[in-house]
């Protein structure tokens, strides 16, 4: 393929999205003609942007497409730009493997719903406006497709109209977002003021030479708008109430798919826009606020009673690795929060998949009432291992390795910097990681394992058509635990090398030499120092793993194996209940860790009280946070 | 060549210090600290042999698998638990053999020893028995209480030993995490136990070892005389054998990370007599922190074993932290 044929793809890939979602509307109340033309749009768009990887990826091109063919004129681009960096793609196929595997599973899970009809719509909208926002070279273009996908996000949160807390979080995500879409259209306001232009490359040569307070005021604003959109903290209880709300492979979008477009954002403004990356002052703020939202979260997750509450928060703490390892800066730094931001999309995708099983299983998600589902979804739980296996880092899954690189890279800023509170946040993100796995063993003691509730006794695994791609997406978090190094070389490494360096974008865009023109420097920040990677081999392990496991097995064959299959309903195979007769009694997820939250109770009281769940506060928090963001912006970036 | 390459991978994982070698060691150290917990009683206590006998024994019952339990896992988690902890082996430097340096990372092989405890946590909540739920719940309690210290201690130690040179053909950037390095690095300057500022955390790590080999006074998961030995209580036969083996092994992999962290460089040159004097260091390391604590002392409550690890102990190794990252 020569670069004429596939220039179009990224906007093809697109389209097909929206048009898909008008096409949804004309087939009337025909479900499957729906879901073809659903399933249809969403494998497409996965299939152009795959088809890029080779160019974009391997070859290092940089796909630039002008809508109508509006070129830059006097040195003033004033068309549409759609501009595919390998950071673009990067998000753009991370977006596209959650929207196709989400989709595929919605059409059973959504079988039993009444207003299915406008699901994929607003599915499809969704998924365009998401789409839309990573592949476009054009500020404001942002902002509308950031509005988009707001809406269609809003729209599907509250799907389940029957259910007041669905229309409760709605109307919170509704009023809570605004705030970002607020400042994300005032940001683009001050810096179109300021540079004349909305294309991110020209802004990108232009921008950078001027720090002055409107232009530190516009990061500012750009940075809280993209912020919110990552619910980062104190965005996040509109999270939880949306994921929580929302039917789960509308959550998988929201949680996997709408935050990282917000990260995304915050790349672009950071260390393309602004080139603000190289003042520690921006660094320090992403690593806090990171730091903060990853811990504040997942002890809330610890409290939570609901799997896909509990889901959501978790969402929010993974964000946190990622902004504080984007924070820092560093190769390792980006490479590691870009990977966490794929794995991210995969378990969390995966997670609330299975979570929804359980729901379209058994009715509830709410941890107290379930139990011991091991037994009638056995395929469920595997999924489900594999997931929380994912989340909680370990090995050799995939969070385990891109948790690792965020160790590593932390703690080589710390001793680069000399500054111990590196150090220290190494430590946050070790400890998030133990109470992430604790939280997991809460879920699967309270749902999957345990003793079986008597009303659970017909539950089964959901139908194949939902499981297909859970397991495509189980089988990417095994591999891309496994192959780091595919994934590394192929899709991580061309993304953090476009990241450190903007010359190449602004050069595509606005011909050869303009970053010279305008920038002081085109060296890239940093040069990118991959050093400490590839110093754990997952492979090999699995290798040694399986070696050892078939000499242990050889010998238990060897010895008298005495295995009684017979599992008869007799005294001797009941539970052991203190020499008692054997009676239900499930310790559920509500009990569980009484001595970590015992010691931790006045923070664990204070962190659940604050979040009172009143929209008011929540509003207060957003507008606190902007005028904290934007006061130490003017402090300590002039 | 290729065929002696493959003789001596299949020695390092199967005899030693793989499979055979880390069973016979860990069950040996078991008898050992049984006897000598007994003899500070004042008791006779078991032939040292008695975890060995105890082991085959178990192997030769029959195999109970509770009616509500989740039998795939029920079954599955003793062996994925004890295959992981012997891999685990491979990693860590002993008297300076390191089988594989790939992954001789210290976080690695911190993450890699929660596999272990994850099998038991998890094969316990399969079984169904309330015992085992709130053994599972406490079992990660006292997870979440040592991991902090933990990571501290490591960090002070990959601080400590990047700091100081840059040896040739490696440049250190003032911090390194692989075991290897730490090793080399205590074969220039000695042990680090005998750096003043790395005492505490070496305190700390000494605690740190019972509480993750789950041994008295922090057994709170497995309190035989209040939960019936918590996860473990639906186990029998085979599968039971397994986790008191991974226990016993548990023991050896702890104290021989210790002696690598601590302890290294201590040698004489001498391959074989190294990695015998790394072993009786990691005897001698049992004898401290495991044995004389659990003769003198009583179990901890849940909450205070969580309190006691997140002040004391975290307190301890921060310290050293701070004092490597300053002095």
């Amino acid at each position: 393929m020569t670069y004429d044929v596939y220039m179009h793809f990224p906007v093809i890939a697109i389209m097909t999205l929206f048009v898909g979602a008008f096409l949804v509307t004309l087939v009337g109340k025909r479900q499957a003609a729906r879901n073809a033309i659903a399933g249809a749009a969403v494998l497409v768009s996965l299939t152009l942007l795959a088809l890029l990887i080779k160019p974009v990826m391997v070859d290092g091109e940089i796909i630039m497409y002008w809508m109508g063919n509006w070129e830059p004129v006097e040195g003033y681009a004033i068309g549409i730009a759609i501009e595919v960096d390998a950071l673009s793609l990067f998000f753009g196929l991370l977006i596209t493997i959650a929207v196709a595997c989400s989709a595929f599973y919605s059409f059973q899970y959504i079988k039993q719903d009444d207003a299915r009809g406008s699901f994929f719509t607003l599915y499809l909208m969704l998924s365009g406006g998401v789409l839309g926002i990573v592949l476009s070279g054009d500020l404001f273009n942002i902002y509308v497709m950031l509005e988009v996908m707001t809406f269609a996000a809003v729209g599907l949160t509250a799907f389940r109209t029957w259910n007041p807390n669905a229309r409760e979080a709605a109307f919170k995500y509704l009023v809570v977002g605004s705030i970002g879409s607020t400042c994300a259209l005032l940001g683009t306001a001050l810096v179109y003021a300021q540079c004349h232009t909305l294309n991110l490359a020209q802004i990108s040569a232009i921008l950078p030479g001027e720090l002055n307070p409107t232009t530190v005021l516009a990061f500012a604003l750009l940075f809280t708008g993209f912020g919110c959109k990552s619910f980062m903290f104190p965005f996040h209880p509109i999270a939880a109430d949306a994921h929580g709300a929302a039917p789960s492979s509308v959550s998988v979008l929201i949680s996997g798919v709408f935050t990282k477009t917000g990260v995304y954002g915050i790349i672009r403004v950071c260390y393309f826009l602004f080139r603000s990356m190289g003042l520690s002052s921006v660094q320090i703020m992403l690593v806090v606020i990171g730091c903060i939202s990853m811990f504040v979260c997942v002890t809330m997750a610890l409290n939570q009673h609901d799997f896909k509450r509990l889901l959501a928060f978790h969402s929010i703490s993974q964000i946190g690795y990622i902004l504080t390892s984007l924070g820092l800066c560093t190769g390792l730094g980006i490479a590691g929060g870009l990977y966490h931001a794929i794995n991210h999309t995969l378990f969390k995708g995966l997670l609330f998949l299975t979570a929804g099983s359980v729901l379209y299983a058994t009715g509830t998600t709410y941890l107290e009432n379930l139990g011991g589902l091991a037994k009638k979804m056995p395929k469920t739980t595997a999924l489900f291992l594999i997931g929380a296996f994912s989340i909680s880092g370990i090995p050799p899954f995939n969070g385990f390795y891109s948790k690792w690189i965020i160790y590593q890279a932390t703690f080589e800023k710390a001793a680069e910097t000399g500054s111990i509170g590196y150090a220290l946040v190494t430590v946050v993100c070790v400890v998030t990681s133990v109470l992430t796995l604790a939280s997991f063993i809460k879920v699967g003691h309270s749902v999957f394992f345990g003793q079986l509730r008597p009303e659970l006794a017909e539950a089964k695994d959901p139908p194949l058509g939902m499981r297909i791609p859970m397991w495509i997406l189980g089988g990417l978090c095994v591999f891309t635990g496994l192959f780091p190094n595919v994934m590394l070389d192929y899709i991580i490494i061309p993304a953090t090398g476009a990241v450190f360096n903007a010359v190449p974008y602004i050069d595509t865009a606005m011909g050869e030499g303009y970053a010279a023109a305008h920038l002081a420097s085109t060296s890239p920040f940093v040069t990118p120092n991959y050093t400490l990677l590839g110093g754990w081999d997952p492979l090999a392990w699995l290798v040694l793993f399986v070696v050892v496991l078939a000499a242990v097995f050889l010998c238990s064959l060897a010895g008298r194996s005495n295995r009684d299959v017979n599992c008869a309903p007799d005294s001797k195979h009941a539970v052991f209940f203190g020499g008692e007769e054997a009676q239900y009694s499930h310790i559920s997820g509500g009990d569980l860790f009484w001595g970590f939250k015992h010691t931790m109770r006045r923070y664990l009281g204070f962190v659940s009280g604050a979040h009172t769940g009143v929209t008011n506060d929540y509003v207060l928090w957003g507008v606190t946070a902007t005028a904290v963001i934007i006061a130490y912006c003017f402090a300590f970036m002039l | 060549m290729e065929i002696m390459d493959f003789v001596k991978y299949a020695v390092y994982i199967l005899i030693f210090p793989g499979a055979l070698f880390t069973c016979v060691f860990g069950l040996w150290l078991a008898g050992v600290d049984r006897k000598v917990v007994a003899r500070m009683q004042k008791r006779k206590g078991p032939p040292i042999t008695q975890p060995a006998w105890d082991f085959l024994k178990l192997c030769g019952k029959e195999v109970i698998v509770p009616a509500g339990a989740a039998r795939l896992m029920y079954m599955a988690a003793p062996y994925v638990g004890l295959v992981s902890l012997i891999v685990t082996v491979l990693f860590i430097p002993i008297g300076g053999l390191q089988a594989f340096s790939a992954g001789g990372d210290v976080v690695v092989v911190l993450y890699l020893l929660t596999i272990p405890t994850l099998a038991l946590i998890l094969g316990g909540s399969a079984s169904g028995s309330p015992y085992a739920g709130v053994g599972a719940s406490r079992t990660m309690v006292s997870v979440m209480a040592y991991e902090l210290p933990l990571i501290l201690v490591l960090l002070a130690v990959a601080r400590a030993a990047g700091s100081h040179v840059t040896m040739d053909g490696y440049s250190i950037l003032g911090a390194t995490f692989s075991l290897e390095m730490i090793t080399r690095v205590q074969e220039l300057i000695g042990p680090l136990l005998f750096d003043w500022r790395l005492l505490p955390a070496a305190v700390a790590m000494l605690l740190v070892i019972p509480c993750e080999v789950g041994q008295h006074p922090f057994d709170v998961g497995e309190a035989e005389t209040e939960i019936c030995e918590g996860p473990l209580a639906e186990y029998s036969g085979a599968p039971l054998a397994v986790f008191k083996l991974s226990h016993a092994i548990k023991m050896f992999v702890m104290t021989a990370l210790f002696c690598a962290l601590f302890l290294g460089g201590i040698g004489t040159g001498m391959l074989w007599l190294d990695v015998v004097l790394a072993l009786v260091f990691s005897t001698a390391v049992t004898l401290v922190c495991m044995t004389l604590l659990h003769a003198i002392s009583a179990r901890f409550r849940v909450e205070q074993l969580f309190k006691f690890f997140w002040t004391v102990v975290s307190g301890l190794a921060l310290g050293s932290l701070l004092l490597v990252w300053f002095c």
